[in-house]
């Protein structure tokens, strides 16, 4: 589903992405874990396509595409998601118009027929019910005034309208409560399927005791330094990145 | 004494002969009056850059076109089709006179009279006119006007409805029309207005609107800047209020190669309120310069203002709003804000708030900001599947949101909003 290749990039001129090789296949979570300044969130949005990062070396490929070729909202359109650390509140935009005229661009650009407003309401009702969601959430704007956890949901409830086929989680876990990460967790494992993927970049362990990963990647300086399966994260927690870096 | 402006001299040529035809020239008074404007017109000239008032704002390509000869002018900004409003009362002026053809008065209700300026001059009915000692397109319009919607509205009477006024222009013509229009609500009348300025071809147009509100009046005044993108449009209102009057205003400015919307309340009677609201979109080569004046005169009195801006390409706005708070007129609240949303790097804004405050317990405050789109909203945006150029008209729109809540009137909401996004549609 995705192969990176040598991945380089640089911000502002300095290099932060020194080569990163990793292959998610179908159906897998890939969890990326790191210290403060590996690359954890360079590497999310170079993937998710964010203006000022500059890819310098090496290939992404998804699904047999440039990946690195496309426009973010293109990228949106074939399947890949980016669960904000900090989801970006915007003043003046209903989160209901928000959703629908992502759905909707996402619908069109798969030549499907667009929502109508009825049956926008219709789906996103059922999926914050699923989802214990307040549907007042629905009119207030975007991001805006939500506490961190009720930030986390909306990114979940996109998640859900917009079924990825690749899921990024940039610190998914940072300021959210336990019942928050539980919320947040179950989300994404709603959405587990065969042929569904996620990378689940985080700083700490606790996120991965919800999102069970197949595979842990440990990232640092730009690289991945040691890969493993989930009980890599446990060492980790246990010894510190610098131990393992080290090794 | 230093040269005129060619455009000057060439108003002060042939004001004799003008002022043999316009309205009024029968009348004593009229003439009297048209006398008096011409000599403070001849004694200001045009305002230039010097001028305190119109730092912001260049009006070379008005008074002296030839100035510009031979620089290649940027391309106008393109034509606005005119959207018509759909309305029971509506009254049009065209190339600066009264329509009777295409104005529909029928059924108004008692106590509200529209007639034409040019009908009142000619029978003398007297006019009051606001100071034009400073102001020479006010000036300029009492030597020249020649006609306009006076509009008058009885003791208690209420318009459950629209009055339209249109002002349409066809063609080119150097002269200019010097539109005046006077309204008066008496003792708790209540009135919604809706001024449409609207045109084709390279004009001048320099509309005066006097507005005067008795006690316990009440006037939704909305106005519609979409002239031809080669005209000129100088615009002065002035508002007077008397006790537990309430002023609203809301202009929506799209056209014009150079505007100049210039508002002006004084705030006369207690518990009385004026409400300031507007937006500019602007884009190619536009200038649009908001210029407003609210007086405090006496105590236990609000104002509000809040202007926003879109400019894209070389577009410049200009926003200048002082707030004059008179010695004594305790208890005033004031605010005022002004944003500026700039869409290129070539595009500009100036801001000027000027709060003068002479009571010690008043409750005042204004901001001005101007920036560009955000780039972390517009991402995230992009990074759910929505194109970058519906991602910036969602955040254009949602910055515009507010102000234009503030437009009391549905249908007019309705109106405003579409044509916003008319504009929006050809960014």
């Amino acid at each position: 589903m995705l192969e990176i290749k040598d991945l380089r990039a640089e911000i502002g001129g300095k290099e932060i992405l020194k080569g990163i090789n990793l292959t998610i296949n179908p159906g897998e979570i890939h969890a990326v874990m790191g210290p403060n300044g590996a690359g954890k969130s360079t590497l999310s949005y170079v993937l998710s396509g964010r203006e000022g990062y500059e890819v310098t070396g090496g290939s992404v490929t998804y699904m047999g595409e440039d990946l690195l070729a496309l426009s973010p909202d293109e990228r949106a359109c074939h399947g890949i998601f980016l669960a904000f650390q900090y989801p970006v509140e915007i003043p003046g935009v209903p989160s209901a118009t928000f959703l629908k005229t992502a759905l909707n661009a996402q619908r069109k650009f798969r030549g499907e027929e667009e929502l109508d407003a009825m049956e926008f309401l219709k789906l996103v009702r059922e999926k914050t019910a699923e989802l214990g969601i307040k549907d007042d959430m629905l009119k207030r704007a975007v991001n805006v005034g939500f506490s961190g956890g009720e930030k986390k949901r909306n990114e979940v409830l996109q998640m859900a309208l917009l079924e990825p086929k690749l899921m990024l989680l940039d610190e998914t876990d940072s300021g959210l409560d336990i019942d928050a990460l539980k919320v947040a967790a179950d989300g994404v494992n709603r959405l587990r399927s065969p042929e569904r993927s996620a990378l689940v970049i985080t700083h700490y362990q606790r996120l991965l005791d919800y999102i069970v990963p197949d595979f842990v990647h440990v990232l640092a300086d730009g690289k991945i330094v040691k890969s493993g399966d989930k009980s890599l994260a446990l060492e980790l927690e246990e010894k510190g990145y610098a131990a393992i870096s080290a090794a | 004494m230093s040269s005129l402006t060619p455009l000057a001299q060439r108003y002060i040529d042939r004001f004799d002969t003008a002022a043999r035809q316009l309205p009024g020239a029968d009348n004593r008074s009229v003439s009297d009056l048209r006398r008096a404007g011409l000599e403070a017109f001849a004694a200001l000239d045009f305002p230039h850059r010097k001028v305190e008032e119109w730092k912001f704002t260049n009006l070379t390509a008005l008074t002296k076109p030839t100035a510009n000869e031979g620089r290649v002018a940027p391309a106008p900004a393109p034509a606005i089709p005119d959207q018509p409003f759909e309305a029971r009362f509506e009254m049009v002026f065209v190339n600066g006179r009264f329509s009777a053809a295409e104005s529909r008065l029928d059924g108004l209700p008692e106590g509200i009279s529209v007639t034409s300026l040019a009908d009142s001059l000619g029978n003398g009915t007297v006019l009051s006119f606001p100071s034009q000692e400073k102001r020479a397109f006010l000036a300029l319009n009492t030597a020249f006007m020649e006609d306009g919607l006076v509009l008058s509205v009885a003791e208690g009477v209420v318009l459950d409805d629209i009055l339209v006024v249109t002002f349409r222009s066809e063609g080119d013509q150097e002269t200019g029309r010097h539109l005046r229009n006077v309204i008066t609500l008496a003792e708790g009348s209540s009135l919604t207005l809706l001024e449409r300025h609207v045109g084709a071809g390279a004009y001048f147009s320099n509309p005066v609107t006097e507005v005067s509100l008795a006690a316990d009046a009440r006037l939704d005044h909305y106005k519609l800047q979409a002239e031809s993108p080669e005209a000129f449009h100088l615009a002065f209102t002035d508002a007077e209020l008397a006790e537990r009057a309430d002023y609203r205003n809301f202009s929506l400015s799209i056209g014009a190669k150079l505007s100049r919307n210039e508002l002006t309340t004084r705030i006369l009677g207690r518990e009385a309120e004026s409400h300031l609201n507007g937006a500019y979109l602007m884009r190619g080569s536009q200038h649009c310069d908001t210029t407003t004046l609210t007086e405090h005169r006496v105590p236990d009195t609000n104002s509000s203002q809040v202007y926003k801006g879109v400019l894209d390409d070389h577009a410049h706005g200009v926003f200048q709003g002082k707030i004059h708070i008179f010695p004594d007129a305790q208890h005033v609240a004031g605010d005022q804000l002004s944003k500026a949303l700039l869409l290129s790097d070539y595009a500009a804004v100036d801001c000027k708030p000027e709060l003068e405050i002479y009571a010690d317990d008043v409750k005042c405050s204004h901001g001005a900001t101007s920036g560009e789109l955000d780039e972390q909203a517009l991402f995230y945006l992009q990074s759910r599947g929505i194109p970058l150029a519906s991602a910036r008209k969602m955040l254009i729109e949602a910055f515009l949101a507010d102000v234009l809540e503030t437009v009391g009137n549905e249908r007019v909401k309705v109106y405003f909003d579409g044509l916003s996004r008319h504009w929006l549609s050809e960014a």
